[in-house]
Order: structure tokens, then C-alpha cells, then sequence
């Protein structure tokens, strides 16, 4: 690996690309070299994604070269890429959940299409990385972890000479991100790959990469080999000044620092319950999603839900939000019951929500900031039920400045806002509103460290003025960080319940392992039911 | 009253032209129905069928009235739904105007355009003849319904299967699917989503072009073009695939159904029953709209049907 | 904002340049097919002219023949509005038609009259609201449905005007003894306006007000933009307490209902000479869902819009003159909606290509949104 200059697989120099007046990569360089796993670190918004895309062929770079074992290439599509021997694992897998694994692999190929030597290749190519998967498996049954098993057969099995692995712990089990990597590391030793890891939790990249690459709003600002690198270092180059906040410490992945902090614990017991959910059960298409869920917060309390992917939070923040309605079960805010699935209900009875996916159900991405700002209470700023925009823009205009909303007027479309700036336009709306509950599903993904410190803070608060805070999500540091008391979910079921006090990654890693064992062992939980 | 309605049932199930025109109807309707069925695993609920299956139809008789010539005339009504495909395809998959938009004005223009051509060049054809199958077509009952009809009729057999095989069975079809159901995966994929998607309203149209061109040539009492003989027969054909649940044979099985009560309506006054010529014409849309209503299930349905694909949107 | 962007200006000269040249295709496209069928196209124009403007008494028949298009128009915006997708208005107008002149054949005064346009606007509410029920009750997609209920309401209208009974005109003295209702009787008449020699009935002036009141409840009032939210993000408005399927439910029949209006104002304007015969309803369904599209579902825009499509309704009286199938107007208007849906589309597939994704910065977020449920 010290030789003398080897060969880069791959040379990306001077990449620029800019989206309008945003720049998102500028004189970016990048070498894979083979047989080395190459960390690329930066926060989220740093540029590493749009580099990544711009590698596979879905986003053109508007300057610089892209060299292919020596040779200037253009890249057109993911199609090209995946003939010059370029595979991606995406952190959104790109599977079809209604085709089975098989198919799934062979999907974006074109060799000659053979279902028998494909589903044997299947077989073969997991058998060949130490992995269990059926061909025959329909992808919708299976779970975060095993969806990713495919996804990176259906890479390594074209051979790839470079891959690039995105974010690919983020819907892992500790468990399984260690297995993860043992897989990596056989690919690249024993096969000389070519490796991009893009992540931006300093620990996985110290843990599993040779060598890397730390950018910062669309630039690279250090490259080193990881044997060098500490934690603290990696994070000062990634955020461009000293890292002192949990939040900060938290979003990196830097377990330790959250551990070390003493976690202060609340006296809710003789709080008011505000809210309770008791005994929900949710079940589609004969698929058992919540399975007698019982959770409680009280005033003035942050209860994390830990879990991973796709084991009923999102189904949880639906019932919470008037999107569904249980089969069975209660839902009672502050005493009250609420009839689950009534529009606006929750909202009614003082339940605000930071939905997970802002887009799909918390926002109008073609109207205004002001409309989004009063889209349940526009009724406030009417008269005889017409709407009177100057007192709409007023308010709007109030909100706005008072959580710190940015960048643009109250009559620019949402969906001009950067990320962060729409989180705090749902933020502002759900909070102006004297809830009761909070509930923050995923508060923080995709946001950058200034906006994550925000939210954070902006949580802590909330829950310091006596709003019960329900935080669900998948992400270990932000809920140790965050919570006084941690529940863990699994198959739409509450499997454990800790204190913060008594939390540690440790256990909370292998309460939630104990989920990934299961389902390794069941083949597929869904199966099971 | 129930007697004579014991009576009615048993007059109908026993009419060798109940079943005869209950096949031709449903084929003409399976045509179409095929590629609809196609278009709608890659994502595209394709109300244009009906422009399509008019397109093929005048296109057909036109050309059959200047040449004689059966297999030119089927040709021609191929090409006439494809092209309306082409103006479908691209226009809603490539340029992304709203595909029900494009799709209604299209049925509309292909209409106005079909009755002002036949106003010029009126098509005048003559049904092509039955072809009986020796022996077979003496079968009781369903004999000459399913062994003497037209030869045109039977390109069906041939065109479930080929629609099976390409779907189920080839790469491109792997991709058809996985276009309909998630088109961002697809598309990181390495598929060109926009471009399947095209090429499966392509199909539909020369499916549902030869379908236009069988009612007019295989129909009987049919001897011109006339925009009537169409009706919304391309609707009911997208009302047998969501009947069918998205299933080929579901679909099949759907435009059997419809074409059943086409036909009822069609030999109700043949065999003698004065039944209101408004009303009976009402029974196809009606049970379409029942059936598809009770009977329907969805687990089968495309997750992004009648969703626009615009790389990095949504 | 008010300065003038460089960017934005070369953008309308654009899409300005893309409207004029893709109208002169489809005219030429027009000329061009009446050419090749043997026609005289400068007189087919002249035709057009002289039957909607220039000839006496014609622009008023123009503005009577627009109204019913501009008010089928206002109720296709209001479920485009939320979401959904009716395109059945030819067969709510039919059923409104028909409901209407029960209640004004059986009943005079002024009062039938008003009766016979509620009359108008339940049955076409109905009529959508069947299809309401299928779409929420049984997820049939109202695109289909709405469309096979056009069929069913033309039949089984003209099932009605066999029946003496119900619709067919008892007298029998009646006009070639064709199946059609009897004549409204003059107090169930809309009055006219006599202006310069034309004669306007007063629906005109209701149909403007309507177009501007349809555009007051959806842009400036609280259900217009609970209306809105609906049809853009149908969870959003869930969660905030927009009940989808009462919502949904309620536009779908109301804008079936403001097409059935269309068909009373045609009846009670006479249209067909004041009684319903089959075929009654004559395309203005279809046309007024043209106008709206045309019209991109602004309100206010649909007037000048229905004007034009009103024009080359009347001008098609005069092209038997010219010997040219007045179905030529059918295909002319199909080309100019084509004409101007495709611009629009050009200039934002240059825009996608040349520039990035909606969102700016959000520029690491995934390209792919979880699916849902």
C-alpha cells in the first residue's frame, strides 16, 4: 500500500459543479486507489453526495475531469458508469420492494437474461461474501439490513473495480454495520477494489477506511491517512473550527463524548401524563406493522425511540399525526382520548409533529413560507373566511424571525428554502401552536451541524417548558444525546425500556442486535408473522 | 316475471350468437386491454387506448376499402395507433405534460380527426369471413364462437402470451415493472425510466391499433367506419385491467366479461326480447363500473402509476 | 422584485416565442389537412369569421354558445384544484340538462326557473358524486369512472325522452315527432339582452360573475386554500384536519354540480331550442374541460378562452357553405390545446436540463423519497 504512486482506479480532478448560485463542489480532487478504502467525510451539505452522483453519472459536473484508470472519461449516466466498472450502494436503496431479490440484482444489467444463471449467480456471489439471502425472496418482505444485503450483491456482482458505499450504515444494527464492514474488507483485500466510503460519522470512517477525504462546503480541506487521524481532528477539519457541543459531538457518531456526558435525569413521574398510547395495533396487506405498541410521555419528558428502520416508527408517527387509523388501541393526549385517523384530531387535542419526511406529509413544497407557516390555523388570520394576506404576512413574518428562518420572505415557495430552513419553518408552526406533545421523528437527518445544534437545543427547550417530547429515531447518538428515557421498538412492539442513566451505547447496541439477530435467523420478520 | 326471466337466461345461454359475438366483442376489447395492461405495469394509465383503438379502426377500414387487402389494412391500423402512441409517449414522457391531459386531447382530436377524414374518404369494408375449423366449429354452443370466427380474431392467441413472455420473462419487461413501481430506483439503476415507459405506450398502441382494425374488419353489421362502433370500448378495456387487478389474466378474464355484456346487449334483440335500445346500450358501462368497483383488488397495481418520472423530483 | 430580471424576462420572450411558433404550426397543420381534403382553407376562415364575429347577430350567439363552455371550465378547476381528476363534465352537464327540464317542464314561473338551475346543479353533483363514491370508497380512479359515466348519462337520458312518462313531449303535434321534451314554457326562459342587434341571454353576465367568484373562493378564502392544500399534498392536509375523503368528495360533486349548472343554462337559454333532445349536451362538456386546461385552471383566464373556443363553435354553423365537414373545427381546436399545453413543457425541460433540482443546498438530500404506504 506504500508503494510508489499506484495507479488510481479512479482520478476525479478539479470537479466543479454549481446549482445555481449554490456551489456544490469546487476544484474537488479525488483518487480511489485499489485494494484501499477511501473515507469521504463532510457534513451533511458538504458536497460528498453531489461528487458521488456525479461519479455514477447522475449529476454532470460543470467543470474538471474524470480519469478511468488513466483514461479521460466522460460519464453520461448510471448506465455508462456501470459499464466502466463503477458501482454505488445509495444510502436510499434502489431497489423495487415488488420484485424479488434475483430480479432485483439483475435490474440495470444487460447481459443476456437468464432467470436460472441468475439466481444461481445470486446464490453464488452472497455465498462467495460470507452472506444469506434467497433468490427467490421478494424484497418487500425483508428488512433495512437484508434490503442493503442486496443491494451490494447486486453491485459486487457485476465486479465492480470502484464502489462507492453511501451513508450504508444508516439503517443498520451495530451488528450489522460490523458485518458490513468484515464484507468490505474482503472485497477490497482479496479483490483489489477501488472503495468510496461517504459518511459523515467520524467513527465508522475511522474505523473501516485506509485513507481520507474531509470536505467542507464543496471543497476538500484535508486529506490524511486514517492511522493519523483522531476523532477531534477529523472533526475540526469537518466543521472548520473546535467541536465543544454534545449535538455536534452527537451527529458525528462520536459515541464516547455522548457516553461521557452525565445524563441528567428528569422527576417526570409526578409530571401529568400528556401523552399515552396503549396497545396499538396496525396491520396492511396482512403485514403486522404496530403490534400492541404501549408508550407514555410526560410533561416535561424526551422519550427517545430507538430502533431500527422500518420497525413501526414510521407507522408510529403516522397514527400521531391523524394519517391512519390503529385496528386497535388508544391514543390519549393529556388525559383525553382521540380518535385515531380523524383528520386534524391530533393536532386538535395539542399533538405538533416534525413528520420524518417533511415533504410527504408535513408541507406544501409549492406554496409560500407564510402558507406553510399558518396551514392549520389559517383560520387565524381570516375574516368571514376570507384570508387576509397582510395579517397572514405579518404573523408569518414574526414566526420567521423568531426561530430563526432565513434566506428568504414569507412569500418565496417552500421549497426554495435549504433544508434546514424548511425543519425550521415545521419547527416554528408546530411549536406557535402550544402543543401539549412533541413529536420529532428524525428531527435531524440531513441537516447540517449548525441546524442539528438548533434543532436540538430547540428540542431540550421545549421539553424544559413542559412539552412532552417524543423523539423517534434511528440514529443511537442523537437519541442518548437527546432523551431522559429511551424505549426500544422492534416489530412495532416496545422490546425494552431503559433510563437514561442506565443507558449506554453498549446495551442499547445489543438490545437492538438482539433484533438483528432475530430477523437474520427468521429470514424475514415478516415471514415469521 | 321470473319465469319468463328463467326463460330469458336459458334463450341466452343457449344462443351459439350470444357467444359468438361474446368472443368477438372480448377480443376486440383484449386487444386493447393487452396493452393497456403493459403500459400500466411501467406506470402510465393510458386513457389515449381509446384514440388509439379510433386511430386503428378508420385507419384500418380506410385502407381496407382502397386495397381489399386484409393483413395491409391490420398493418395500417397498427401503424395508425402507434403514431397516436408516438404524440402519447413523448408528450407526456418526455416533455411531462400531465398524462390525462395529453391523453383527453388526444382522444378528442383523433375523434374529430377520424369523422373528418371518413367525411372525405368514407371507408366502406366488408367483414372478413369466418374461418371454420373442421370439426371443432361443430362443437355445441361455443363451436363457431370459439373455432369460426374471422381469422383476424386469432391474432389475439398469439398476443397474450408475447405480452406474458415480455413482461414476465425478458429483461425489458423486468425494467417495465420495476419503472412502474419505483421509478427512482430504476433510474439510479441505471434504466432510463422516461424511455420504458415510452416504448410500453408504444406497444399499447400497435396492440390496440390492430384491435381498431379487427372490430372493423371482424365485426358483423359493421360496413363502414363509424365512431359509434368504437363507443368508449378503450375506457372499458382500462376498466378490465384495473378489474383484472393488474394481472394478464385477470385483465383477460375482464375483457370476457365486458364483451359478454356487449354482446347481450347486442342479441337480446335478435332472439326476439323488446328490450330499450338507450338502456341495453348503458349495460356494458355499467357493469364495467360495477365490476370493477366490487371486484377489484389492488395489490397487484403499479406503485407509480399515473406518476410522472422527472429525475430528482419528488 | 419589481426590478426587472434579466432571467425572468428572457424566460417570458421564450415561452412568448414557443406559444406564437407552435400556434402557427398548428394552424398551418389545419390548413394544411383541409388542403389535402380538397377544401379552400382562406374561405373555411372567412367562414369561421363570419359565423362567430362578423356577420349580424353573431358575436352575440358567440358569447351564448361560450357561456355554458366557460361555466363547465370553472367547475373542472375546482376538482383539478384538489387533486382530482373529472373529466366527465359532458355527462354531468347531460344529467344537470336533464334534471333541470323535468322540473321546468312540470313547473312555470320564475321560480321553476330558479328551481330548474338548482335542479341542474344536484343532478350533475350526483352524477360526480357517483363517481366520488367509487374513487373513495373503492379507489376505481375517477379519471375512468367519470369518463364511463358520460356514457352511461347520454343513454340513459335518451332512455328518458322515449317515455312520455318522464321526458318524451306528450304533444303530439310535436316537430317530426323526433324523441325530445316538450318546449320550456316563456317563464322558465332565461331573458336576453338585445345589444346591437344581438341578443344575449342574462347567463352570460352570470357566468362572469361566476368566474370571478370561483376565483375569489379559491385564492382568497380559507376553504379555497384548505381546497389546495388538498390537491397538493393530500397527508399534509389530513394532518392538519382536511378531511380527504369528505373534501375530495365534496369538490368532485361540486364541480359536477357546476357542469350540471352548464347543462340548465343551456336548456333554459335554449340552446336546442329550448327542450332536451338526445345528444343534447353536444361536446360543450368536452369543450369546457378544454378551456380550463388551455386556460392552465386559472379562472379569470378561462374567459377570454371560452370565448375563443365559443367562437369556433359558431363559426362551424357556417362552413357548410364551404363544403369543408364542420368536424374540421373539432380537430383545429384539439391542435390549438396541444399548441398550448407543449411550451409550457419545452421551457421547463430546457430549465431542468440547464439547472439544478427544485430544491437548491438541498443538494445532499436523497434523490429518493421513501415510498409510502
Amino acid at each position: 500500500m506504500g508503494a510508489a504512486a499506484p495507479t488510481p482506479a479512479v482520478r476525479l480532478s478539479s470537479i466543479t459543479k454549481h446549482y445555481g448560485p449554490i456551489t456544490a463542489c469546487q476544484d474537488v480532487d479525488l483518487a480511489l486507489i485499489p485494494g484501499e478504502i477511501h473515507g469521504v467525510l463532510g457534513e451533511n451539505g458538504a458536497g460528498k453526495s453531489t461528487l458521488m452522483k456525479i461519479l455514477i453519472g447522475l449529476v454532470q459536473p460543470d467543470g474538471g475531469t474524470i480519469e478511468l484508470a488513466g483514461a479521460e472519461t466522460v460519464i453520461h449516466d448510471p448506465q455508462t458508469a456501470a459499464d466502466l466498472g463503477i458501482g454505488m450502494v445509495h444510502q436510499h436503496l434502489s431497489l423495487v420492494e415488488s420484485l424479488t431479490v434475483w430480479e432485483n440484482v439483475l435490474l440495470g444489467d444487460h447481459r443476456r437474461f437468464d432467470r436460472r444463471a441468475a439466481r444461481d449467480e445470486v446464490m453464488a456471489t452472497a455465498e462467495h461474501y460470507g452472506l444469506v439471502l434467497e433468490p427467490d425472496w421478494r424484497v418487500s418482505d425483508l428488512s433495512a439490513g437484508l434490503r442493503q444485503r442486496v443491494e451490494l450483491i447486486k453491485c459486487l456482482r457485476r465486479d465492480p473495480k470502484i464502489l462507492i458505499l453511501d451513508e450504508p450504515t444508516s439503517v443498520l444494527t451495530p451488528a450489522e454495520s460490523e458485518q458490513l464492514f468484515a464484507t468490505l474488507r474482503t472485497a477490497v483485500a482479496a479483490e483489489q477494489r477501488a472503495v468510496a466510503l461517504v459518511s459523515h460519522k467520524l467513527a465508522e470512517v475511522l474505523h473501516a477506511t485506509d485513507v481520507v477525504t474531509i470536505m467542507r462546503q464543496g471543497r476538500v480541506v484535508e486529506r490524511t491517512t486514517t492511522r493519523t487521524a483522531t476523532a477531534t481532528s477529523l472533526a475540526r477539519a469537518m466543521v472548520g473550527r473546535e467541536v465543544s457541543l454534545r449535538s455536534s459531538a452527537a451527529a458525528f457518531g462520536a459515541i464516547d463524548v455522548v457516553d461521557a456526558v452525565a445524563a441528567v435525569a428528569v422527576d417526570s413521574e409526578h409530571r401529568e401524563e400528556v401523552l399515552r398510547v396503549d396497545g396499538a395495533t396496525l396491520s396492511r396487506r396482512g403485514v403486522l406493522l404496530l403490534d400492541g405498541l404501549s408508550i407514555h410521555v410526560h410533561a416535561g419528558e424526551i422519550v427517545g425511540v430507538a430502533g431500527v428502520e422500518g420497525n413501526g416508527q414510521r407507522e408510529l408517527g403516522d397514527v400521531l399525526a391523524s394519517l391512519v387509523a390503529l385496528d386497535n388501541g388508544t391514543v390519549t393526549v393529556a388525559g383525553t382520548p382521540v380518535k385515531t385517523g380523524r383528520a386534524g384530531a391530533m393536532a386538535r387535542a395539542g399533538v405538533a409533529i416534525i413528520p420524518e419526511d417533511r415533504h410527504d406529509s408535513g408541507c406544501v413544497l409549492d406554496m409560500t413560507v407564510a402558507d406553510n407557516l399558518l396551514i392549520d390555523r389559517i383560520g387565524r388570520v381570516s375574516r368571514f373566511g376570507f384570508i387576509r394576506r397582510s395579517a397572514q404576512r405579518t404573523r408569518a413574518k414574526q414566526m420567521m424571525s423568531e426561530f430563526d428562518v432565513v434566506g428568504a420572505g414569507p412569500d418565496s415557495t417552500f421549497g426554495s428554502l435549504s433544508g434546514g430552513n424548511q425543519q425550521r419553518v415545521v419547527l416554528a408552526r408546530e411549536l406557535s401552536n402550544n402543543p401539549k406533545v412533541l413529536v420529532a421523528a428524525q428531527p435531524t437527518r440531513g441537516l447540517d451541524v449548525g441546524a442539528i445544534e438548533y434543532m436540538s437545543g430547540r428540542i431540550r427547550e421545549a421539553a424544559a417548558g413542559g412539552i412532552g417530547v417524543l423523539l423517534i429515531s434511528t440514529e443511537l447518538e442523537e437519541i442518548l444525546d437527546l432523551s431522559h428515557r429511551i424505549v426500544v421498538l422492534a416489530s412495532g412492539r416496545v422490546i425494552g425500556e431503559l433510563n437514561r442513566v442506565d443507558a449506554t451505547s453498549e446495551r442499547l447496541g445489543l438490545l437492538l442486535g438482539g433484533i438483528a439477530n432475530t430477523v437474520e435467523s427468521g429470514g424475514t420478520s415478516d415471514d415469521a408473522s | 316475471m321470473i319465469a319468463s326471466l328463467f326463460h330469458a337466461i336459458g334463450d341466452v345461454t343457449s344462443s351459439r350468437a350470444m357467444y359468438e359475438s361474446a368472443i368477438r366483442f372480448g377480443v376486440v376489447l383484449a386487444f386493447a386491454a393487452i396493452g393497456e395492461w403493459v403500459a400500466e405495469r411501467s406506470g402510465t394509465l393510458n386513457i389515449s387506448i381509446q384514440a388509439m383503438m379510433i386511430g386503428g379502426a378508420y385507419t384500418s377500414a380506410v385502407t381496407w376499402s382502397s386495397c381489399h387487402n386484409v393483413p395491409v389494412a391490420l398493418i395500417a391500423g397498427i401503424v395508425a395507433g402507434v403514431v397516436v402512441a408516438l404524440v402519447q409517449a413523448h408528450l407526456s414522457h418526455q416533455l411531462a405534460i400531465d398524462q390525462f391531459v395529453v391523453g383527453l386531447t388526444l382522444n378528442l382530436f383523433v375523434l374529430g380527426l377520424a369523422l373528418f377524414l371518413d367525411s372525405r374518404w368514407s371507408a366502406i369494408t366488408q367483414v372478413v369471413k369466418p374461418t371454420r375449423v373442421p370439426l371443432l366449429a361443430r362443437l355445441p354452443l361455443v363451436g363457431t364462437a370459439l373455432f369460426g370466427q374471422p381469422w383476424p380474431m386469432y391474432l389475439v392467441v398469439p398476443i397474450v402470451p408475447l405480452a406474458w413472455w415480455l413482461v414476465f420473462r425478458t429483461r425489458w419487461g423486468l425494467e417495465v415493472r420495476s419503472v412502474g413501481d419505483n421509478p427512482q430506483s430504476a433510474d439510479v439503476s441505471g434504466i432510463h425510466v422516461n424511455k420504458r415507459r415510452r416504448q410500453a405506450i408504444l406497444f399499447a398502441g400497435a396492440t390496440s391499433g390492430l384491435g381498431g382494425g379487427v372490430l372493423v374488419l371482424g365485426q358483423i353489421s359493421i360496413n363502414g367506419y363509424e365512431n359509434g362502433h368504437v363507443g368508449l370500448k378503450g375506457i372499458i378495456a382500462i376498466a378490465a385491467v384495473i378489474f383484472g387487478g393488474w394481472t394478464l389474466r385477470g385483465t383477460v378474464v375482464g375483457c370476457l366479461v365486458f364483451g359478454y355484456f356487449f354482446a347481450l346487449q347486442q342479441t337480446l334483440p335478435v332472439l326476439g326480447y323488446r328490450v330499450n335500445a338507450q338502456l341495453s346500450a348503458t349495460l356494458p358501462y355499467a357493469v364495467a363500473l360495477f365490476f370493477t368497483a366490487v371486484f377489484a383488488t389492488r395489490t397487484r397495481q403499479p406503485r407509480a402509476l399515473a406518476q410522472p418520472f422527472v429525475r430528482g423530483l419528488t | 422584485m419589481t426590478r426587472p430580471d434579466p432571467q425572468r424576462l428572457r424566460r417570458t420572450m421564450a415561452l412568448v416565442g414557443l406559444y406564437v411558433l407552435s400556434v402557427v404550426i398548428a394552424l398551418t397543420l389545419a390548413a394544411v389537412l383541409i388542403a389535402i381534403t380538397g377544401g379552400p382553407w382562406q374561405k373555411v376562415l372567412k367562414a369561421l369569421l363570419d359565423g362567430s364575429l362578423l356577420k349580424p347577430g353573431r358575436w352575440g350567439d358567440t358569447l351564448a354558445g361560450a357561456t355554458p363552455l366557460l361555466v363547465v371550465a370553472l367547475g373542472a378547476i375546482i376538482a383539478t384544484r384538489a387533486g382530482l381528476v373529472n373529466i366527465g363534465q359532458e355527462g354531468q352537464l347531460t344529467v344537470g340538462a336533464a334534471a333541470a327540464a323535468v322540473v321546468c317542464t312540470s313547473f312555470s314561473g320564475p321560480f321553476a326557473l330558479v328551481a330548474g338551475l338548482v335542479a341542474g346543479v344536484v343532478g350533475g353533483a350526483v352524477w360526480a358524486a357517483l363517481a366520488a363514491l367509487l374513487k373513495f370508497g373503492r379507489k376505481v380512479p375517477e379519471v375512468i369512472t367519470t369518463l364511463l359515466l358520460v356514457f352511461v348519462a347520454s343513454q340513459g337520458t335518451g332512455y328518458l325522452l322515449t317515455r312520455t312518462f318522464l321526458l318524451l313531449d306528450p304533444d303530439p303535434n310535436k316537430p317530426n315527432r323526433s324523441q325530445t321534451s316538450a318546449q320550456l314554457g316563456t317563464s322558465t326562459r332565461i331573458g336576453r339582452i338585445h345589444l346591437f342587434g344581438n341578443e344575449i341571454p342574462w347567463t352570460v353576465v352570470g357566468a362572469l360573475v361566476l368566474a370571478i367568484v370561483v376565483s375569489v373562493v379559491l385564492h382568497r378564502t380559507v376553504w379555497g386554500f384548505r381546497l389546495t392544500v388538498l390537491g397538493r399534498n393530500a397527508r399534509t392536509a389530513q394532518r392538519i384536519g382536511v378531511p380527504v375523503v369528505i373534501a375530495g368528495a365534496t369538490a368532485l360533486a361540486l364541480s359536477g354540480g357546476v357542469a350540471g349548472l352548464a347543462g340548465a343554462v343551456m336548456l333554459t337559454s335554449g340552446s336546442a331550442n329550448f327542450r332536451l333532445t338526445p345528444g343534447f349536451s353536444n361536446n360543450v362538456g368536452w369543450e369546457g374541460l378544454l378551456v380550463a386546461l388551455v386556460a392552465r385552471n386559472r379562472p379569470l383566464m378561462c374567459i377570454p378562452v371560452a370565448f375563443v373556443f365559443g367562437a369556433l363553435r359558431t363559426g362551424a354553423g357556417f362552413l357548410a357553405s364551404t363544403g369543408v365537414e364542420r368536424s374540421i373545427v373539432d380537430v383545429v381546436r384539439a391542435l390549438l390545446v396541444l399548441a398550448m399545453l407543449v411550451p409550457p413543457a419545452i421551457l421547463a425541460l430546457w430549465e431542468r436540463r440547464t439547472s439544478p433540482p427544485p430544491a437548491p443546498v438541498s443538494t445532499d438530500e436523497p434523490i429518493v423519497s421513501v415510498v409510502t404506504a
